[in-house]
């Protein structure tokens, strides 16, 4: 899970590997939000699977690729 | 999760961010029953144990070991498991920071600074190689 410059960049570094998935930075910054921002709460439980997919297909990370098992 | 490996878990993470290192299992309790609960809260995916030495590898968003991703924030230096990671330690500490790594590509240093949860820099890209189904597979690759 690697932060790039560019397209090139990433087709270059997966040396024909399948690519993943490739998302704006602005998508990360609000997904880290989403994800992680109980995470030190006193009352921290953890997260269900159905309340981590719900918060990829608010960003709009749909699809097999993002599906939770 | 019962509420003892609940409370193990905020006593851990408590001191981490307060510390800014990792506990060793005797500085939370005693031994054996602080990695105990450790091993059940590796389990859970809500802590990573290294399988060789049983310490401490991951409290996610943050790294205990270093890594690529270098984050600034609240006044420290930490080290995120990804990028996505890097981004969750602001969030986590609810503060505004920098984000310092290279691109795995070139090695060009990439510099990000996080103001209320956005990032400065609109250009960069995040690429996940992994599928989510397969995240936990090996937590440390992905």
């Amino acid at each position: 899970m690697n932060l790039f410059r560019s397209e090139e960049h990433i087709a270059r570094w997966l040396r024909g590997r399948e690519p993943g998935a490739t998302i704006p930075v602005a998508t990360l910054a609000e997904l880290a939000q989403a994800w992680w921002d109980d995470r030190i709460a006193p009352d921290w439980q953890p997260h269900t699977r159905e309340q981590n997919q719900t918060i990829l297909e608010r960003l709009g990370l749909t699809g097999a690729f993002w599906a939770l098992p | 999760m019962n509420d003892a490996d609940l409370e193990l878990r905020r006593r851990t993470y408590a001191f981490f961010v307060e510390h800014g290192r990792a506990p060793g299992a005797a500085e939370l309790g005693e031994p054996e029953e602080i990695l105990a609960g450790w091993h059940r809260l590796h389990s859970e995916h809500a802590v990573v144990l290294n399988p060789a030495t049983d310490e401490l590898r991951m409290l996610n968003p943050f790294s205990v070991v270093p890594t690529a991703y270098r984050v600034q924030a609240g006044g420290r230096w930490w080290y995120g498991n990804c990028a996505w990671d890097a981004f969750g330690i602001c969030a986590t500490l609810h503060t505004d920071g920098r984000i310092e790594t290279s691109c795995p590509d070139c090695g060009e240093s990439l510099a990000v600074e996080v103001r209320d949860g956005q990032a400065d820099d609109d250009s960069l890209l995040f690429h996940v190689l992994v599928p989510a189904a397969h995240w936990w597979d090996d937590i440390v690759f992905t």
